[in-house]
């Protein structure tokens, strides 16, 4: 036998010393625990603002950590921030190439980072002495389109990229200081933990990856969907995770079990979803789908507990403000709205 | 050994070692992983205004009252 026939049947073999390791553990099921739990009810939220402003798709948004500004990028080629109270913009900035698909805001606030098919992820500084906003560095090193950003603070920022890796830059230095590699298709989305350690990346090799920050290495593996992930989000305690994928699912998946808990599905929804995000608590999951609409399931029992109809094309990127007040939605319509 | 042979080789090995290093997990239970999962929503569903809905008075996204000028 080759070497990598041999190489392959230890890897069959390990997989299904995982597999079994999963089985052991599969003692009960979260829908079976939450059966006498009370459900959540109808859950009806309106669109209390829209944001218009940007003359194209939007890709991504990022709210701040005051919940009040948030940030999004179009492909007209902007990135704006808005004062979601009063729907003004504070910042329409310019950017050198048009095809973003991701962007962030920096916990601090003085800081927004995008990037798409340049492969580049840009730093903006928006708190210059002198009252503009400008390019403070351009981090560039990825060989394929940059899908997601997110910063750990002003120094440090991790991206997801069409080169099937991951990366943690130095800003200052403009240096990859962390690269994480494992996957086998293209890397679309990020969610950092609640304590910075880890962060969770899903892909469309269909798998969900758990990585170390510091030292770079993958700790856990999550198969299950059969096709794309799209996106990806820790649950508030930082012990699971919610994915969404082309293939008409969200699934939650526990660190500590180490597999899939719940899968968020019905017979009615046969479109991709392109975002996901927690309610405060974590009882409510947030879906963006193609179809337009948003769906809001209940974490724990499976079921849909309501719908955000109001779009007039795919729902691309959405998000709730850190005190829980609100769910941004970014759409191709090219409007946002703000909904509670 | 030609290039593309020791690529898939080298690939190989290294799905191997990480496939080792996940093995080594310590799993838990379902039941006491879904049971936390729980226990955090419960704990934290007061504080959570989307669950639980928003006061007019106490949402910064009430309908702006429109001004007329007299």
């Amino acid at each position: 036998m080759s070497e990598l026939e041999q190489l392959r049947q230890e890897a069959e073999q390990l997989r299904n010393q995982i597999r079994d390791a999963r089985k052991a553990c599969n003692d009960s099921s979260l829908s079976q625990i939450t059966a006498g739990l009370d459900s959540v009810g109808r859950i009806q939220m309106r669109t209390r603002r829209t944001l218009r402003g940007h003359l194209a798709k939007i890709y991504a948004m990022q709210w701040a950590t005051d919940s009040r500004l948030l940030v999004s990028a179009s492909q007209d080629g902007k990135l704006i921030i808005w004062d979601s109270y009063s729907t003004n913009k504070i910042h329409a900035i310019p950017l050198r190439s048009s095809w973003v698909m991701t962007c962030a805001y920096a916990p601090s606030g003085s800081y927004a980072a995008c990037g798409g098919l340049d492969n580049i992820c840009s730093i903006y500084s928006l708190k210059t002495r002198e009252g503009n906003v400008r390019v403070t560095r351009e981090l560039s090193g990825h060989t394929g389109y940059l899908s997601c950003c997110r910063f750990l603070d002003d120094s440090q920022i991790v991206t997801s990229s069409g080169d099937t890796t991951c990366a943690l830059w130095d800003i200052e230095t403009g240096q990859q200081t962390t690269t994480f590699t494992g996957h086998t298709g293209d890397v679309m989305s990020l969610s950092l933990s609640p304590d910075s350690r880890t962060f969770v990346s899903g892909a469309c090799d269909a798998s969900s990856k758990l990585w170390d920050i510091r030292d770079g290495m993958c700790r856990q593996s999550f198969t299950g969907h059969v096709s794309d992930i799209n996106a990806v989000i820790f649950f508030p305690n930082g012990n699971a995770f919610t994915t969404g994928s082309d293939d008409a699912t969200c699934r939650l998946f526990d660190l500590r079990a180490d597999q899939e808990l719940m899968m968020y599905s019905h017979d009615n929804i046969n479109c991709g979803i392109t975002s996901v995000a927690f309610s405060k608590s974590g009882r409510l999951l947030l879906a963006g789908y193609d179809d337009f609409n948003c769906n809001v399931w209940d974490t724990l029992k499976g079921e849909r507990a309501g719908v955000l109809a109001g779009h007039d094309n795919r729902v691309s990127c959405l998000g709730i403000s850190s005190d829980g007040m609100a769910l941004a939605t970014g759409s191709w319509d090219s409007f946002l709205r703000i909904w509670n | 050994m030609d290039a593309y042979c020791s690529n898939n080789v080298l690939q190989a090995r290294r799905a191997v070692e990480q496939l080792r290093l996940e093995t080594e997990l310590q799993r838990v239970k379902i039941s006491a992983a879904a049971a936390q999962l729980v226990q955090y929503c419960q704990d934290h569903r007061r504080a959570d205004p989307l669950l639980t809905g928003i006061a007019a008075s106490s949402n910064p996204f009430r309908d702006k009252k429109t001004c007329v000028l007299l």
